[in-house]
């Protein structure tokens, strides 16, 4: 999904089930992210997506430019509390790794296989 | 054969967790067992331990809610146009206290998981001094083996097993923090005898400050508003004192006590609501209540009872079931040691906690000899008055020192903050302990007042360095704070005079 909006509606949608969410700068033509982190996290965690509880669900949200995510006053910032990209986490929950944890798959297995 | 792991730490919370995460710096191959068995009404928590779940952390945070609603009736004394009375939603200060808490909790996760702490969710046994076997909540059997195993299983509140009903329908301080509804008219019973009465203070004080009906029941009492000669004796027990300063203020803040009383039953009644029949010893009579929930303070137990202690030789303490352990926290057998609240003896905090397992980690695996010092540990109650203190109670230093060799300064002051609000300081009061001969060392200093633990922390490290009254006078004060007046501390108990201090 793109933008905040966007994925505030697939979540509302797969209400009900156990959301996990990664959060990446947007991607130019060539489909690199502005976001080296996100370009280093992006396959460590679609590595370990086998993991994921049964039922649940997983949004790879675009949050937008670099300088979208610049502003401190941006939807993600203010109503999701995230403070950098990339971001994994647990909707809904506390549970979330943040920039250079989501590098590491043991800690991205833990997000997906905890309780 | 030659064990999995270099440490085994039985027990997920401030000490066990300090420990294991400091043997992990330094290349040890480390397991941690965590295990949280519910209460009796069915409360459990994640990763941290007491502190993290049901102690220090969700106890300062709502202490702090009830802060802020004191703060809201001031503030119109301070211009703000508040409408007044303000009321207070229980199920939002708590899922934001719990959700705080459950951050900690995974936090703890990654920090295990990040340095290479093998983690396991279930409840451990000794089978040897090397072995621990466990289930886990699915009933799965798990043995760890470990050339060196810390205990740190800490404790849980104890209930008053005499009084009829206690289990069935009264909550300790496991359960007050992850009620999802308020508590509302609640009844808090301490147990003073021998027992600190910390907790049941602090909870009853958050409770009456967020604005339930609180009424707080005690066996023994506090020694009441004392006279003139009496304040000035130096004999006097400084706990008692500074106890009864700070219930004194929790009454007139509107917490009901209820004095030389002890419950003898709870019963459940047709609306949900529970009714207390208690035994009033000054009355000698029966007297009865009804309340909507029932909160036990009577003191906590630690929590050795499945550890299977005695098949391995761990003693210990005959009265208190804690486990003995010596000034490098080893207990009697060879490889096992103990940290934090289980032991016997130490102070049942956080921070020495944390201290003494990372030191223990540090003389196993780092080559230090370094012990643990309990010397002078600050230590703060966050009652709506809050009461910090470091180093001596008076009659502790009169014991060791003989009472005319002791000084005693002390004062009564009025936070500035209290003025323009109207409030009550009366039981704003300060001492400070010394010796009595030449440059007069600081033995103790006791403060009661707005942020006494941020105000005693400080003065910590002056005692640790051993400053003097001497030295203390010397220190310029910082103005305005109520901290300045420890630096102007000058009337002394013994003189008899006012101890009361006047605004600059």
């Amino acid at each position: 999904v793109r933008g905040y909006a966007e994925f505030v509606r697939t979540a509302q949608s797969c209400h009900g089930r156990p959301i996990f969410a990664l959060f990446c700068g947007d991607k130019d033509a060539e489909g690199r992210s502005w976001c080296p982190d996100c370009v280093t996290a992006e396959p460590i965690v679609r590595k370990e997506l086998h993991n994921l509880p049964d039922e649940s669900v997983f949004i790879y949200c675009l949050v937008g430019d670099r300088a979208y995510w610049k502003d401190p006053n941006n939807e993600f910032r203010r109503n999701l509390k995230l403070t950098g990209v990339p971001t994994l986490l647990k909707y809904g929950t506390p549970q979330k790794l943040v920039e250079e944890e989501c590098f590491k798959a043991e800690l991205v297995r833990m997000l997906f296989t905890e309780d | 054969g030659k064990n999995e792991y270099d440490l085994l730490v039985i027990g997920g919370g401030s000490g066990g967790l300090a420990c294991a995460k400091e043997a992990a710096q330094f290349g040890r191959k480390v397991a941690v067992l965590d295990y949280v068995e519910p209460s009796p009404r069915g409360t459990t928590w994640g990763l941290g331990g007491t502190c993290v779940n049901v102690g220090c952390i969700p106890k300062k945070l709502m202490h702090q809610a009830a802060l802020l609603g004191s703060a809201l009736k001031d503030a119109q004394h301070y211009g703000w146009n508040i409408s007044q009375p303000v009321h207070h939603t229980w199920s939002v200060m708590a899922q934001g206290v719990q959700n705080y808490v459950k951050s900690l909790n995974w936090g703890h996760r990654v920090q295990l998981q990040d340095k290479k702490v093998k983690y396991f969710n279930i409840k451990g046994s000794f089978s040897d001094p090397h072995t621990v076997r466990g289930l886990t909540k699915a009933g799965k059997e798990t043995v760890v083996t470990a050339d060196n195993i810390v205990i740190a299983t800490g404790g849980r509140p104890k209930y008053p097993m005499h009084v009829a009903g206690a289990l069935e329908y009264g909550i300790t301080s496991d359960d007050l923090f992850w009620l999802k509804e308020s508590p509302g008219k609640t009844v808090v019973y301490i147990c003073l005898t021998g027992v600190s009465p910390d907790v049941s203070l602090e909870c009853a004080g958050f409770l009456t400050g967020i604005g339930l009906d609180t009424t707080v029941m005690m066996r023994s009492v506090p020694l009441r508003g004392f006279d003139q000669a009496k304040k000035n004796q130096i004999s006097f027990t400084t706990q008692q004192q500074m106890a009864s300063l700070v219930t004194e203020h929790m009454e007139s803040y509107g917490t009901k006590f209820l004095k030389r009383c002890f419950p003898t039953k709870v019963e459940k009644l047709k609306n949900n609501g529970l009714q207390v029949t208690w035994k009033n010893a000054d009355l000698d009579r029966e007297e009865s209540d009804s309340f909507h929930t029932v909160m036990w303070a009577v003191g906590r137990a630690p929590d050795t009872k499945t550890l299977n202690l005695e098949t391995v030789g761990v003693k210990t303490n005959s009265e208190t079931g804690k486990i003995i352990v010596d000034a490098s926290e080893a207990t009697s057998v060879p490889h096992i040691y103990a940290v934090g609240d289980i032991t016997e003896g130490r102070p049942e905090l956080t921070p020495t906690a944390i201290a003494a397992g990372k030191l223990l980690a540090q003389r196993l695996f780092g080559q230090s000899s370094e012990l643990m010092d309990y010397d002078n540990v600050p230590t703060t109650v966050f009652t709506p008055l809050e009461y910090g203190c470091v180093g001596l109670s008076e009659e502790a230093a009169v014991q060791h020192h003989g009472s005319d060799n002791i000084e005693v300064y002390h004062a009564y002051y009025k936070p500035l903050e209290f003025t323009v609000a109207e409030r009550d300081a009366t039981q704003c009061y300060m001492k400070m302990v010394c010796l009595r001969e030449r440059e007069q060392r600081i033995l103790g200093l006791h403060f009661i007042g707005p942020n006494a633990g941020e105000v005693i922390q400080g003065f910590a490290l002056g005692i640790k360095c051993g400053a003097t009254y001497s030295q203390m006078m010397k220190t310029v004060g910082i103005h305005p704070t109520s901290a300045e007046e420890v630096t102007k501390l000058h009337i002394t108990k013994r003189s008899g005079l006012d101890a009361t201090v006047t605004g600059c």
